[in-house]
């Protein structure tokens, strides 16, 4: 079991450590000189760009510039963002917790709600309510993220606030402050919840559907067990299995996917600042950001494999 | 009062193409303390009868007429009733070796839930003590247990609440020889001990004539005998159940070995060059020795059995012998030549030798036609020559005749037999001059048995084919080989010809092997006479 986590876990810091490196590669290449976006509008002189390309150290070649990167980048710099003038790693640290907030919420309640619409799908399969559920969510999940939320913020009116995660004079008492971000966060909650949940869904529908034929299930019926019970204690475990790794390998891309819906509700998270960063383009910014929502998928990867494990005794044991 | 009985049972399945009758006025009755068989091939209905004891049926299922629990009418029980009566008054044994435990769950946990379910108090170990295993089996996983110890756990389970019924629905269906012996003993022993009634339901007329008083054997629905075990199995009435019998066949019976002298020795198979020759092959995993030095002949035109238990080696000894698996030590010698190691070699060589495999459902790809499924070797190997006319060349060869009818064909569309045919007709396209046939029948209804046995008989005598057959059925060596070769924990611990190693095995393991065969009621050969 230890050599088995060991082993994990140093998988992971391989991959952690080719995302860095791509990182830095992936914005030498595309297009945009950062100093002509930082300046742009503004009159400067050949002699000012120069030293100002000095002083963010994109004259050295790049194989100088990458050992630089890198030997920061192991003790966690990302160096200094373009636009923000602040550390890349304060920067991320503060909009981290927002996205954590918002995500985390919705993935949870996606997860409840996919989860029991796909359970209740699969035990009445091709019934009238399995149709409607499938068939919404699937429409949901093909819409664009954007435009749903779009139309969720014209829907409602003006009940929910479209923007930001707090009013400016709300009183500064916990309770307050937690209703204001709460009214705040439903609009882009819904639309990630709305957007997520069809893959749950489809994906628990789907496992459960497989196990219904199971000989084990005959075997639980033949002892007396009434329906429900045959369900909730041996079709359900069974099922789950697939769904739980799925459910932690999303996770971390749920984190990437916000960036959409923070856009839209400029919901002040890692999200949008990804977005701002795209805009200039900040180039330590965007590594710092990529390099945070990739590590946050290969975190999560190792944490579903962990998770199987220990709810698996067929995988445990090999 | 019967503790079951069937009145004019039937039941119907609403399919998309119509109702069909999966069982046709069926009446049987139990008293406790005996036992009833229900023979018959897949698809006869037979399980059908057992589910419908406890109203397992799918809900596309209607019944008629009535089943009868202590007098009782389990079709018009409320559900509460129903659930009350399921496992408590009548229990199953599943197939357990295969997926009626949850995987999930400990199995402890599996046998204590319907005594909490039902309110009966009972300890698992004593359960567990009962069926011969240790009380620490209850903390293991299912996959933790071999197909013989799950099965006992189902056994287990089945008595948790102390039921006056029990229904064993293809107990040992999958198991080897050896265990599905330990399996029915402790059946039989439960049954007079606790005086169940037990009906049980095989494919096998030799495990039930071994276990059951009384014998009713169904076809398409109906029973069309019924009868004294004994008197059923050896003086079988109906032509069916003849087949069925038939297709079990008794060591050392000579009405059902089907090599005749001339097929065997016709100038003493000594003559005969050696094929396939394996010297000390060894292969060992890690630590374990799956094949312990192994010396195996099989000469030109030969059928040579390989016998043992599951987990003797025979499989790993079998890729080995196709260069599938490298060995460890020793080597295989073909014609005299050793196996080629390349990959180009290993493939010249694999047109001489070809692989049959157990299941042919799993073989054969679902989506492929007949003719696909038979023409890929042709392709893989860049065989010369009209490729549909070797394809039908092959499917006659394996008596899918007229071939032409069949090239379309997908494996769903034919039966068990017919697809153990493509099977072979896969291998036979690319003219191997040996067969290794993994478990060929083993997979197969009792009437199609026969008739692939008899297959393999008549390419040996028309092509000349040889043929390595794996099985841990004595009775499939009887009936078909020349020499029995009997493998036992990676070692040959005998070998010779049929009749020297089935009629008077020298090894303590051959006659453990043979001891576990269950037999008919005909009379037992003299095992003890011809040296």
């Amino acid at each position: 079991m230890i050599r088995h986590l060991a082993g994990k876990v140093g998988g992971a810091l391989v991959s952690l450590l080719f995302v860095v490196a791509l990182g830095f590669l992936l914005f030498r290449v595309i297009p945009g000189d950062p100093v002509v976006a930082m300046t742009r509008g503004r009159p400067v002189t050949g002699d000012q760009l120069a030293e100002l390309r000095a002083r963010l150290g994109v004259d050295k070649p790049l194989d100088e510039q990458f050992v630089d990167y890198l030997t920061a980048a192991l003790r966690g710099d990302f160096g200094t963002s373009y636009v923000y003038s602040r550390p890349v790693m304060e920067l991320i640290g503060e909009r981290m917790w927002p996205t954590i907030l918002l995500t985390g919420t919705a993935t949870v309640l996606a997860v409840v709600l996919g989860l029991w619409l796909g359970i209740r799908g699969a035990w009445r399969r091709g019934s009238r309510s399995d149709r409607i559920s499938t068939g919404a969510a699937l429409a949901q999940w093909a819409m664009p993220t954007f435009w749903l939320g779009m139309l969720l913020s014209l829907a409602t009116g003006d009940l929910f606030p479209s923007g930001g995660m707090r009013y400016p004079d709300t009183p500064p008492d916990f309770l307050s402050q937690a209703l204001d971000v709460a009214h705040h966060m439903v609009l882009p909650c819904l639309t990630m919840i709305a957007v997520v949940y069809a893959q749950y869904l489809l994906v628990m529908r789907s496992s459960l559907l497989e196990e219904m034929h199971a000989d084990y299930l005959t075997t639980a019926r033949a002892k007396g067990l009434r329906d429900d019970l045959v369900r909730r204690r041996h079709a359900v475990p069974n099922a789950l299995l697939p769904t739980v790794t799925l459910v932690f390998l999303h996770l971390g891309l749920v984190v990437s996917g916000a960036i959409t819906v923070e856009t839209v509700f400029s919901w002040p998270g890692l999200g949008l600042l990804t977005y701002e960063a795209l805009t200039g383009p900040d180039l330590p910014l965007l590594q710092g950001t990529f390099v945070v929502l990739a590590g946050a998928v290969i975190t999560m990867n190792v944490f579903a494999d962990l998770l199987y494990r220990v709810l698996d005794p067929r995988v445990r044991a090999s | 009062m019967s503790l079951l009985e069937l009145r004019d049972l039937s039941v119907h399945y609403q399919g998309a193409r119509g109702e069909v009758t999966a069982v046709r006025s069926v009446s049987l009755a139990l008293e406790a303390g005996r036992t009833l068989g229900l023979a018959g091939e897949s698809g006869c209905g037979k399980s059908t009868v057992a589910m419908s004891v406890l109203r397992l049926l799918p809900r596309n299922a209607r019944v008629e007429g009535q089943v009868l629990l202590d007098g009782e009418d389990v079709q018009t029980m409320s559900w509460g009733r129903l659930r009350a009566v399921r496992w408590a008054a009548a229990s199953v044994v599943f197939q357990g070796a295969m997926h009626a435990l949850n995987p999930v769950h400990r199995v402890g946990e599996q046998i204590a839930e319907p005594m909490r379910l039902h309110g009966v108090t009972g300890s698992v170990s004593e359960l567990l003590d009962q069926v011969e295993l240790p009380a620490r089996a209850a903390r293991a996983y299912p996959h933790e247990l071999s197909g013989g110890q799950k099965q006992r756990v189902m056994i287990a389970m089945a008595l948790a609440c102390a039921p006056r019924l029990v229904i064993a629905d293809e107990p040992t269906t999958a198991l080897d020889v050896v265990v599905q012996a330990q399996v029915l003993d402790v059946l039989k022993r439960l049954v007079s001990e606790r005086d169940i009634g037990l009906v049980m339901i095989s494919h096998d007329l030799s495990v039930l004539a071994s276990t059951c008083d009384r014998l009713a054997v169904m076809r398409n629905g109906e029973i069309v005998e019924e009868g004294p075990a004994r008197e059923v199995i050896a003086s079988p009435t109906h032509p069916h159940t003849q087949a069925l019998a038939a297709a079990f066949p008794t060591v050392g019976d000579p009405a059902s070995r089907h090599v005749t002298p001339a097929d065997a020795e016709p100038s003493g198979a000594a003559d005969r060059p050696v094929l396939l020759r394996a010297e000390g092959l060894r292969v060992d995993y890690g630590s374990t020795k799956a094949v312990a030095g192994v010396d195996l002949e099989v000469r030109a035109g030969e059928i040579v059995a390989l016998v043992g238990q599951s987990g003797s080696g025979k499989t790993t000894l079998a890729r080995t012998l196709l260069g599938l698996q490298r060995p460890t030590a020793g080597r295989v010698l073909f014609e005299g030549a050793e196996l080629p190691r390349s990959a180009s070699g290993l493939r010249a060589y694999r047109r001489q030798v070809q692989l049959v495999l157990q299941d042919p459902t799993s073989a054969l790809n679902p989506r492929h036609s007949v003719y696909e499924a038979v023409a890929e070797g042709l392709r893989i190997h860049r065989v010369d020559g009209d490729e549909a006319e070797r394809v039908a060349e092959a499917l006659s060869h394996a008596e899918l005749r007229p071939p032409e009818l069949f090239f379309s064909s997908l494996p769903h569309e034919l039966s068990g037999g017919q697809r153990q045919r493509v099977v072979i007709a896969g291998a036979l396209a690319l003219g191997p001059r040996l067969l290794i046939a993994d478990e060929p029948v083993a997979s197969l209804d009792a009437s199609v048995r026969g008739e692939i046995l008899a297959l393999l008989l008549r390419l040996r005598r028309d092509l000349g084919l040889a043929a390595l057959v794996i099985t841990h059925d004595l009775g499939l060596a009887w009936t078909i080989a020349d020499r029995v070769a009997v493998m036992y924990r990676g070692e040959l611990v005998e070998q010779g010809t049929v009749e020297q190693v089935l009629l008077s095995p020298q090894h303590e393991y051959t006659r453990t092997l043979l001891a576990a065969v269950p037999h008919h009621g005909v009379p037992e050969p003299d095992r003890t006479g011809t040296p």
